[in-house]
């Protein structure tokens, strides 16, 4: 029965391969939703976060970011990546993610059943970005990140299909697969890499069946050129993603902010770097408003040397972490991905 | 033919209740049964360190001692006594079946002359302390350009003996219900507590990063201590360093006795100035009212025997300190006990499904102790990361503390939960069930985590729910 079930998961990463490539698509702009200002004499809403602590934040509202996806139409798109995924037919959106972590990690759509639905549940699609800059994990790219992961896998699972190279919508992906025999729920995992994020579509049910009719269904999303395994893209039109790059001898003039209170999260802080080596966004994943305020006015004095490419300057988006760094974890051991 | 019908009526339902149970969960509901918990540890009780059992029975003397204004109790206060608030299952614990602030006027707690009772509080329902996610302005609107988010004490020394002139208003609690500005909190259980005390960060920074390699959608913070930045860890924002810090402070705002550590009365947030108030402090006829000075409860150097020499607020903690963890134990459902093979069962769906991520059940070895040999490299099985997770908006309370923001509370530790009767950081369950739900929401880490939890077979719900009940 098992080898059954192998079968099929091998077969259906060679349907995966020899799918077609749908034309990727670009959204429009995101805008940032700032809690609403309340009038006088209003009540206090309920099931409304309006003090946040370290929260996400940009420079400006028209620049995509990763936290600006959303579902509707029947489809979830996200304009930093230029992804448009078709949500499976039964799914919805149950809930909005949390804002992104220290660690560079984003929820970026939740697809289930309402909490309304009754009958046999289908099981849930997750779906995450981790900032490859910002990460904890002892990894450079997505091909790295899936071998530690299973790697790591906790002994509650086994494995059903190790990662393994595949394609979806014409674009390289790694498809891995494991299973809780006491939860009898299976997860379908398949990852790519854009813009240095490892794009993830967690799948979980405890029917194999449906599991492989979305993952087939995963050829009509839409995705960009830059789609890569190992972050060496620069073919497109995105910004060159370069971790460290605001290192060293790339910064030719470098003012530190100046904090006025002293907290001890860590500020992760992606930028984008304009042809003339001056920032011109900023996307902040998690830090408290005064201390947006003084990497803001800081920033303002940074200077980088401009990033050429084939003796023409290109953007560059690298990203800074200000604060207490994450806590970093030992290298991983290689395991090869088939 | 009517009572053909009626009797074809009654089974069919008689049919579609026997499918409910058969094709539903039960949360097993509080398990009555002693487990000993409330012991002290086992070398504590052996007095590994001679002398330290006779501190632990002298902090869960004082920590039951009802207090009264001549030993400092207000000018504000939530009760009177450490036990009154922390009682369930045992001394130490979290709040009881019954309300001992809602009997505070029957029982002489407080005047019935200048307090009342607030509304939110019943007979049989949560032990809880109030706040005020924000300021009033003088029209009695919510002021949204300032937050507030300190403890509204329920009831004043007004009245009662000893007060003397002191004649202090309540909070406006029914203003606040009306605006929708307040929320709750109810106590937190101390079973263990000087095992998580004894945690080196390094090992919670381990965990973190080890746990953030999940296909649940986890990340998770720590809440640091403002004076050190080492990360703090009681409370349910885990906004309080050591136990020293969380007993200092519970005695100082919900009892109203200032102490080596917090040592001022403590006014109202309004009462000191915060949202443009423009009072400065609490009225000179409601401090002092002991007579001897400040703090109120202080070391006591003149005295002979060793336990008596420290103040009350060392000696809640070195009573925490010494507390065992509560113990596991057999589960009682619908008058039947729970096999092992399904509380095993259960363990690994909680496990497998992700509950583990941020309640784990391994935390860590203590670092070595100085206090007792039961803190000393020592496992915890508190069934929590301490860190601060974003629960969303379905459980946010708009209060911050710390860095932890308005949706940001600290992973409860569920050992003892099969005892526990009121849920969540507010109280506002008794169900098992409701509490897993409400863990999915709006900007929850926790959403996907449920979502597992919904995707179960009824048997392995059941199988959980039996395990949760055996903490």
């Amino acid at each position: 029965m098992r080898w059954i079930s192998l079968a099929a998961l091998f077969l259906l990463v060679f349907v995966l391969r020899t799918a077609s490539q749908n034309t990727p698509k670009n959204g429009g702009d995101f805008a940032g939703s700032p809690p609403a200002n309340l009038p006088p004499g209003s009540k206090v809403p309920k099931n409304v976060i309006l003090i946040k602590g370290a929260w996400s934040s940009a420079s400006d509202s028209t620049t995509p970011v990763p936290d600006g996806g959303r579902v509707e139409d029947g489809f979830f798109r996200d304009d930093y990546f230029r992804i448009s995924y078709p949500v499976p037919r039964g799914l919805t959106e149950t809930y909005q993610g949390p804002p992104p972590s220290e660690s560079g990690r984003y929820v970026l759509a939740q697809l289930g059943v309402p909490d309304t639905f009754k009958g046999e549940n289908p099981g849930h699609i997750l779906v995450t970005a981790d900032d490859l800059f910002f990460t904890p994990f002892p990894v450079k790219d997505v091909l790295q990140l899936t071998a530690y992961e299973k790697d790591n896998l906790q002994t509650d699972y086994k494995i059903e299909l190790p990662p393994t190279q595949t394609k979806i919508a014409g674009q390289p992906f790694t498809f891995y697969a494991y299973w809780s025999p006491a939860a009898e729920l299976h997860w379908y995992v398949l990852s790519t890499e854009i813009r240095c994020h490892a794009l993830e579509f967690v799948m979980t049910s405890r029917n194999t069946k449906i599991l492989q009719n979305w993952v087939i269904e995963m050829s009509n999303m839409s995705l960009p050129v830059e789609t890569t395994l190992t972050g060496n893209a620069t073919a497109g039109d995105f910004p060159v993603c370069i971790k460290d790059y605001a290192d060293g001898e790339n910064v030719l003039n470098r003012v530190d902010p100046v904090f006025s209170e002293h907290r001890f999260n860590p500020v992760p802080v992606r930028i984008i770097i304009d042809k003339t080596g001056t920032i011109k966004h900023v996307h902040f994943l998690s830090a408290f408003p005064d201390q947006e305020k003084a990497i803001t006015e800081a920033f303002k004095q940074w200077k980088f040397k401009p990033y050429v490419i084939a003796g023409k300057p290109v953007e560059v988006e690298t990203g800074i972490m200000f604060g207490r760094a994450a806590h970093p974890l030992q290298p991983a051991v290689n395991t090869a991905v088939e | 033919m009517v009572r053909i019908a009626r009797l074809t009526a009654v089974l069919l339902l008689a049919l579609l209740f026997l499918a409910g149970i058969a094709v539903s969960q039960t949360d097993p509901g509080v398990q009555s049964a002693s487990r000993g918990t409330g012991a002290a540890l086992s070398t504590v009780q052996s007095d590994d360190h001679p002398g330290i059992l006779a501190f632990f029975n002298d902090g869960l003397a004082r920590f039951q001692v009802v207090e009264t204004v001549a030993s400092g109790l207000g000018p504000r206060f939530n009760m009177n006594s450490c036990s009154s608030c922390h009682a369930q299952p045992a001394v130490g614990g979290s709040g009881a079946a019954t309300n001992p602030e809602f009997a505070a006027i029957s029982n002489g707690t407080v005047s019935g002359s200048t307090n009342t009772v607030p509304t939110f509080l019943t007979a049989t329902g949560p032990t809880v302390e109030a706040r005020f996610p924000y300021y009033f302005n003088s029209n009695g609107t919510v002021n949204f350009n300032s937050p507030n988010g300190g403890v509204e004490d329920l009831f004043t020394v007004s009245g009662l003996s000893g007060a003397s002139s002191c004649s202090l208003q309540q909070p406006s609690f029914a203003t606040a219900q009306q605006e929708g500005n307040v929320i709750f909190r109810i106590p937190t259980p101390t079973f263990g507590a000087g095992l998580l005390e004894n945690l080196d960060d390094s090992t919670l920074l381990a965990n973190q990063a080890t746990n953030l390699k999940n296909h649940f959608g986890v990340s998770g913070a720590f809440n640091h201590n403002g004076n050190d930045g080492t990360i703090a860890r009681f409370g349910w924002k885990a906004q309080n360093k050591s136990l020293h810090i969380f007993s200092g402070e519970a005695y100082n705002v919900e009892m109203g006795i200032s102490n080596l550590l917090f040592t001022q009365d403590r006014p109202l947030p309004g009462e000191d100035g915060g949202g443009g108030s423009g009072q400065t402090g609490l009225v000179s006829g409601c401090l002092n009212l002991t007579g001897n000075g400040y703090p109120e409860d202080s070391s006591n150097p003149g005295q002979t025997s060793a336990p008596a020499v420290l103040d009350d607020v060392s000696a809640f903690a070195n009573f925490m300190r010494g507390l065992a963890p509560p113990p596991t134990g057999g589960v009682i459902l619908n008058g039947q006990a729970v096999s092992q093979t399904s509380l095993n069962n259960g363990s690994s769906q909680f496990s497998s499904i992700g509950c583990a991520t941020c309640h784990n059940p391994t935390v860590g070895t203590t670092q070595a102790s100085n206090f007792t040999g039961s803190l000393n490299k020592a496992s915890v099985p508190a069934y929590s990361d301490l860190e601060i997770h974003h629960m969303g908006s379905g459980l946010a309370d708009n209060v911050s503390q710390g860095g932890a923001g308005g949706d940001q509370f600290r992973t409860a530790p569920l050992w003892g939960l099969g005892q526990r009767i009121f849920l969540l950081h507010d109280g506002r369950t008794t169900s098992l069930i409701t509490a897993i739900e409400d863990h999915g929401g709006h900007g929850s880490e926790a959403s996907t985590v449920k979502s597992n939890y919904d995707a179960l077979s009824t048997s392995n719900k059941q199988d959980l729910l039996n395990f949760l009940r055996s903490l």
